[in-house]
C-alpha cells in the first residue's frame, strides 16, 4: 500500500520536477551582475559605451562557460542621467532582481547617490568610473573602485609633464560644475601647482550646457599657455570645437578618459591638436599591460559593429565584469557578502591592467580602490598618437 | 455606506504592508503616493480655482530642499564677508520647513502671478519652477548644486516611553508614513472645499467677473489656496527627500509637475477623489514599466492618456463613474456637492 | 575690455536671430489661435533630427537637407493641427494647452524611441577656423546661421505683408469674428498658421542642431526660452516678439560675459517674472489683452 502510494507520488512528480532539475543542471540558472549606467541623458554616449564594454565582457566570459559553471546575465538599467533614477534603478536591481553584485554607475553623482542603499541592502558595488575621493574615503565597505581617483590621475599626468613640448608653465581649467569637473580642478591644480604651474582662470559649466562662448571668452583673457577640459564626452566636443571657435590659442587636454569621438569624424581644423587623458587607448592594444586581454576586448567590440572611439570608455564596463566574474568564483557562490570577502583578493588581469584592490577609509570599514593606468593621446588631423 | 467606504479604502491601503511584503513593490507605491499627494494639492489650485499652474514642481523641490537644508545644516556666504549657518535641525523640524518655506514662497507667487490670467498665468508659473531649478543648479555652495544633496537622514518617530527615536528606513514604514502624510492631505483639502473659502473658489473659478461684482476678493482668496496648495506639496517634496534621501535640481522639471497635472486630469479636476484615482494609475506606471518597456514607452503613454482624457472624458474619470451610479447621483440633490464628494 | 565686449555683442547677435526665429513662430500661433503651444520646443528638436537624419543617414545636401527639413516640420505641424486642434477650435485655452503637453509628451518621447539617448552630431560643409575681423571671431558656420534667419524672418514678413494668405492671417489675428464673417476661411488659417509656425521653429532646429548638437531634450530649454521671448515682446505680437528674441541673446550673452556664467540660462526666466511683475502686457506691446 505505501510503496504503491509512493511509486504513484513519484510518477506523477517526475514530470513535474524534469524541468526543476533541467534548470539546476547543465546551463543551468545563470548568475546575474546588476549593472546601471546613464543609457540616455546628457551624459549618455559614456555609459552606453561602458554598458556595451560589459555586454562585450559577458559575451567572452559565457563564451569561455560562464562562472560556476553558470552562464552570465548582465541586468542593465538606465539611471537617465539622473542621481534619483539611479537610486531607483539601484533599488530596482537590489531588491527586484536580486543581484548579488553590482556596477555603476558612471557619474560620481550618481554613485554617492546609491552608496548609501549598498549598505542598506549590503551588495557590493565595483565602481568603474567615478572619480570623487569620497567614494572610496566614507567608509563604505561595500564599494570597490577600479578606476582612479582625480588625485591618482593628476600624479600619473604630472609625471607625463616632461614630454610635453614647449612645457608647461600656468593652466586654465574649464569642467562641468559636478564631482567630475570640480574633482579635476582641484586635484589637478594641487598637483601641477606642487610642481610649480600656478591656476589661472577656473571656469565651470552646468552638464547640460551646449554654448559655452561666455566662459570661452572669459578664458581668453587669461595669459595661461593650457587649457584643461573635464566633462562627459558630448560636452567635450562641443568645448573644444568651440575653444578653435573663439580662438583660445592654448593646449588642449581633457580628462578623465572621456574621448570625443566625433573629432575622428569631424576632426578640428587642420593644425590644431588636442591631448586626452585616457585609460586605454584603442589605437595601441598592444601597448596594453595585457595585450591578450585588450585584443580580446577590441575583437568583440569590432563583433558587434560599435563605434570605434566607444573603445576608450568601453574598457570600464569590461574590466568592472571580467573582476565581478573573479570575485564570484572566489566565493565560490553567488552571494552579496561572500562576492564582497572575494573583492578583496582578486588579481584580474584587466584592459587597463591588473585590478587589485587596496583598503582605503576609517579603520573596520574600509573600501576597496584599485591603481590604475593612465596614458596621454594626441590627437591632430583625425590621427592619434601616444605621448 | 457614504461614510463607510472611504475608511474601508484607508484600511484596505494601510494593509498593503501586510498583504504584500515585497519591499520593491512598496517602495514602488510609497513612491507614487508621494506624487499622489502633490497631485491633490495641485487640484485645489487646477480643480477648484481654475487656474493651470504649471510651476506646481516648484512648490514640491521647495519642500525637498527646504527641508533636506534644515536637517543637513549649511554655512553660506552672503557677500561682504558675512555668513549664514545653521547647524543640523531634527528631521520634523526640516519637514516643517519643507511646509513653511513653500507656502510663503506660494504666498509671494501668488501675489505676483494672480495679477494676470490665462496664458499669462502659465508662462509665469512656468518659469518660477525653471528659475528655481537653475538656481539650484548653480548655488553650489547651498545646493550642491548637481552633485545633489545626499546623506538626507531619514525620518523618525519617537514616543513616551521610546529611549531613541526609530528612524523610518523600512519600506514598509515609509509606506506608512506617506500614506499618513496623504490621508492628512486629503481631508485638509476637503475642509478648505467645504468652507467659505472653498465656495468663493469655485463662485470665482465659474464665473470671476460675477464673484467680484458680490464681492468676493477674488485674489485673496486665489492666494490662500496657493498658500495650502503650496505647503501641501512641500510636504510631499520633504516626504520625497527623506524617503529617497537624495535631491537633485531635476526635482523641478516641468515633467514632474506635467506628472501631477496628468494624475488630476485624468482622475477627475476639482472633485475630491479625482487625484487619488489619477495618480493610482499613472503613479507606479514608470516603475511597473521598468524592465518590460523603454521609459520612452511611459512618457508616450502619459502623453496619449492626456490627449484622449482631454478630448473625450473633459471631466475625468471619477465624475465619469459617478454619473454611471445614478442610485448615488439621485440621493443628493445638489450637483456641486456630488461634485465635491467625487 | 572693448574686444570682449565687441565679441559679446557679435555672440549676442547671432544667437539673437534664432531666438527671433522661435519667438515669432510662436507669438503668430498665439495671436491667430489663441494656442500656447507646447510643441514648439519639440519641432525645433524634430527639425535638428530631420537635418541630421538627411545629412548623416541619407547622405543628402547639407543644404538642401535644411530645406526638407524645415518643410516636413510645416507638415508635421499641419498634422498636428488637423487632428489635435481642429477637434478642439471651441474648447477653452486650458485644454487646449493639456492637450499641447501631451503632444510635446509623445513626440520628444518618440525622437528618444527613433534616435536614441545619445547626441548626434551633423557634419557641415564649412570650415571649422573661424572669421577673424579684428578682436572679434565667429564660426562661418554661425554667420551662415544668422543669414538665414534673417533671412526667413523678412520673408515670413513679406508672407504676411504682400500675400493673400497673409492678409487673412493678419485679419483673423485682429478679430477672428469679423474675418470669417468678411469670408475668411477661417480653418486653413489655423492650419496654415500652426504649420508655418512650426515650420519656423523646425527651421531653427535646423540650423542651430549642426552647430550644438542634436539630442531629444534640445528642445525642453528652447520650447521655454520661446515662452520667455514672446512674452517679453508681448505674446501675439509679431515684431515684439522679433525684438524679444535679439533681446534675449544679448540679456544672455552679456550677462553671463559679466555677471555670471552659470546662471546664463536663469537671466531670460527673471527677466520675465520682472516683466510681468512690472509691465504684464510685455515691453512692447502698447495694449493686448491679458486675461
Amino acid at each position: 500500500m505505501l510503496n504503491r502510494r509512493t511509486i504513484l507520488l513519484g510518477g506523477l512528480a517526475a514530470p513535474l520536477a524534469a524541468p526543476l532539475v533541467l534548470r539546476h543542471g547543465l546551463a543551468a540558472e545563470p548568475v546575474r551582475i546588476g549593472m546601471t549606467q546613464p543609457l540616455t541623458g546628457v551624459v549618455a554616449a559614456s555609459g552606453n559605451y561602458v554598458a556595451n564594454g560589459a555586454k562585450a565582457a559577458v559575451a567572452v566570459l559565457n563564451r569561455a562557460g560562464g562562472v560556476l559553471g553558470r552562464p552570465i546575465e548582465l541586468v542593465l538599467e538606465d539611471n537617465k542621467s539622473n542621481p534619483r533614477e539611479a537610486v531607483a534603478a539601484a533599488e530596482k536591481l537590489m531588491l527586484r532582481d536580486r543581484v548579488p553584485v553590482m556596477i555603476g554607475a558612471w557619474s560620481s553623482t550618481f554613485t554617492l547617490a546609491i552608496l548609501p542603499k549598498l549598505l542598506e541592502y549590503k551588495v557590493p558595488m565595483i565602481v568603474e568610473t567615478s572619480s570623487a575621493a569620497r567614494i572610496t574615503t566614507s567608509g563604505n565597505p561595500w564599494v570597490f573602485r577600479i578606476a582612479p581617483t582625480s588625485e591618482m590621475e593628476a600624479l600619473a599626468f604630472a609625471e607625463l609633464l616632461p614630454k610635453f613640448s614647449p612645457p608647461i608653465r600656468k593652466i586654465d581649467f574649464l569642467s562641468v560644475n559636478n564631482d567630475f569637473g570640480r574633482g579635476a580642478t582641484e586635484k589637478y591644480g594641487a598637483v601641477l601647482g606642487a610642481k610649480g604651474i600656478p591656476t589661472g582662470r577656473a571656469e565651470t559649466m552646468t552638464p547640460e550646457a551646449t554654448d559655452l562662448s561666455a566662459q570661452l571668452t572669459a578664458l581668453k583673457q587669461s595669459d595661461s599657455d593650457t587649457l584643461f577640459v573635464t566633462t562627459g564626452v558630448e560636452q567635450l566636443t562641443l568645448a573644444l570645437r568651440q575653444a578653435i571657435e573663439q580662438r583660445v590659442n592654448k593646449r588642449l587636454i581633457s580628462t578623465g578618459g572621456s574621448f570625443p569621438d566625433q573629432l575622428l569624424h569631424n576632426p578640428l581644423p587642420a593644425g590644431q591638436s588636442s591631448d586626452h587623458i585616457l585609460f586605454y587607448a584603442p589605437w595601441f592594444p598592444e601597448l596594453a599591460r595585457h595585450p591578450e586581454v585588450a585584443r580580446a576586448y577590441t575583437d568583440e567590440w569590432n563583433r558587434n559593429g560599435w563605434e570605434f572611439a566607444g573603445l576608450t570608455e568601453g574598457f570600464r564596463g569590461y574590466d568592472a565584469v571580467l573582476t565581478a566574474a573573479a570575485a564570484i568564483a572566489g566565493a565560490g557562490k553567488p552571494e552579496a557578502e561572500a562576492i564582497r570577502q572575494a573583492l578583496w583578493k582578486v588579481d584580474v588581469k584587466g584592459v587597463n591592467g591588473d585590478i587589485r584592490f587596496f583598503k582605503e577609509g576609517p579603520a573596520g570599514q574600509e573600501s576597496g580602490q584599485n591603481h590604475p593606468n593612465a596614458y596621454v593621446v594626441r590627437l591632430a588631423d583625425g590621427k592619434a598618437t601616444l605621448i | 455606506m457614504r461614510y463607510f467606504l472611504p475608511w474601508a479604502f484607508l484600511a484596505l491601503l494601510a494593509a498593503v504592508p501586510i498583504l504584500l511584503p515585497d519591499p520593491y513593490t512598496l517602495s514602488v507605491l510609497a513612491s507614487a503616493g508621494i506624487f499622489i499627494i502633490g497631485a491633490i494639492s495641485l487640484n485645489l489650485l487646477l480643480g477648484y480655482t481654475g487656474q493651470l499652474s504649471l510651476g506646481h514642481a516648484a512648490f514640491f523641490g521647495l519642500g525637498a530642499y527646504a527641508s533636506a537644508l534644515t536637517t543637513l545644516g549649511f554655512d553660506i556666504g552672503i557677500g561682504f564677508g558675512q555668513r549664514i549657518t545653521l547647524a543640523p535641525q531634527p528631521v520634523w523640524f526640516g519637514f516643517l520647513a519643507g511646509i513653511v518655506v513653500p507656502a510663503l514662497f506660494g504666498w509671494l507667487l501668488g501675489r505676483l502671478a494672480f495679477r494676470v490670467r490665462g496664458a499669462y498665468f502659465v508662462i509665469i508659473t512656468i518659469c518660477f519652477a525653471q528659475v528655481l531649478r537653475l538656481l539650484t543648479l548653480n548655488w553650489v555652495e547651498l545646493t550642491q548644486g548637481p552633485m545633489a544633496l545626499s546623506g538626507i537622514p531619514a525620518l523618525s518617530l519617537w514616543w513616551p516611553g521610546l529611549d531613541a527615536p526609530i528612524a523610518l528606513f523600512r519600506k514598509d514604514q515609509i509606506y506608512w508614513l506617506v500614506l499618513a502624510v496623504a490621508a492628512v492631505a486629503f481631508l485638509l483639502v476637503r475642509q478648505v472645499v467645504r468652507s467659505r473659502i472653498g465656495r468663493a473658489l469655485v463662485a470665482l473659478r465659474e464665473n470671476e467677473t460675477l464673484a467680484r461684482s458680490v464681492g468676493i476678493r477674488v485674489t485673496h482668496y486665489l492666494v490662500i489656496a496657493t498658500v495650502i496648495s503650496a505647503g501641501i506639496a512641500g510636504a510631499a517634496g520633504s516626504l520625497f527627500a527623506h524617503s529617497v534621501r537624495i535631491v537633485d535640481p531635476d526635482v523641478f522639471l516641468f515633467i514632474y509637475t506635467v506628472t501631477m497635472v496628468i494624475m488630476v486630469v485624468t482622475g477627475g479636476k476639482g472633485t475630491l477623489w479625482g487625484p487619488v484615482v489619477g495618480g493610482l494609475l499613472f503613479g507606479p506606471l514608470p516603475d511597473l514599466l521598468r524592465g518590460s518597456a523603454p521609459p520612452e514607452a511611459q512618457w508616450i503613454a502619459y502623453g496619449v492618456a492626456m490627449i484622449l482624457i482631454v478630448m473625450f472624458l473633459p471631466r475625468g474619470i471619477v465624475p465619469a463613474v459617478a454619473s454611471l451610479w445614478p442610485r448615488r447621483a439621485a440621493a443628493k440633490p445638489a450637483a456641486v456637492a456630488v461634485e465635491a464628494e467625487g | 575690455m572693448m574686444d570682449q565686449a565687441l565679441q559679446h555683442l557679435v555672440n549676442g547677435t547671432v544667437l539673437g536671430g534664432t531666438y527671433a526665429l522661435l519667438g515669432i513662430g510662436l507669438t503668430l500661433i498665439f495671436g491667430v489661435m489663441r494656442v500656447v503651444n507646447f510643441t514648439h520646443g519639440e519641432l525645433y528638436a524634430f527639425g535638428a533630427y530631420m537635418v541630421y537624419a538627411l545629412v548623416s543617414l541619407l547622405g543628402l545636401n547639407f543644404y538642401l537637407s535644411l530645406v526638407l527639413a524645415t518643410l516636413l516640420g510645416v507638415a508635421l505641424g499641419a498634422l498636428v493641427e488637423l487632428v489635435l486642434l481642429r477637434p478642439l477650435r471651441h474648447a477653452d485655452i486650458d485644454s487646449v494647452m493639456l492637450v499641447m503637453i501631451g503632444a510635446a509628451l509623445v513626440l520628444q518621447n518618440t525622437e528618444m524611441w527613433v534616435w536614441g539617448g545619445v547626441a548626434k552630431m551633423v557634419p557641415t560643409p564649412f570650415v571649422g577656423t573661424p572669421l577673424v575681423v579684428g578682436p572679434v571671431s565667429v564660426l562661418p558656420l554661425r554667420l551662415f546661421v544668422f543669414a538665414v534667419a534673417v533671412a526667413l524672418l523678412v520673408g515670413f514678413w513679406l508672407l504676411l505683408d504682400r500675400t493673400r494668405i497673409g492678409t487673412a492671417m493678419r485679419a483673423t489675428f485682429q478679430d477672428p469674428q469679423t474675418a470669417s464673417l468678411m469670408g475668411v476661411r477661417v480653418g486653413l488659417v489655423h492650419t496654415m498658421t500652426f504649420a508655418l509656425g512650426s515650420g519656423l521653429a523646425a527651421a531653427a532646429g535646423a540650423l542651430l542642431g549642426p552647430v550644438f548638437v542634436v539630442s531629444p531634450t534640445m528642445g525642453d530649454l528652447v520650447g521655454l526660452k520661446a515662452f520667455a521671448i514672446v512674452i517679453l515682446g508681448g505674446l501675439g505680437n509679431l515684431p515684439g516678439a522679433a525684438i524679444g528674441g535679439f533681446a534675449l541673446g544679448y540679456v544672455e550673452e552679456f550677462g553671463a560675459g559679466y555677471l555670471s556664467t552659470e546662471y546664463r540660462d536663469a537671466f531670460g526666466f527673471l527677466l520675465i517674472i520682472l516683466v510681468l511683475a512690472i509691465r504684464p502686457q510685455g515691453l512692447v506691446a502698447a495694449r493686448e489683452r491679458i486675461g
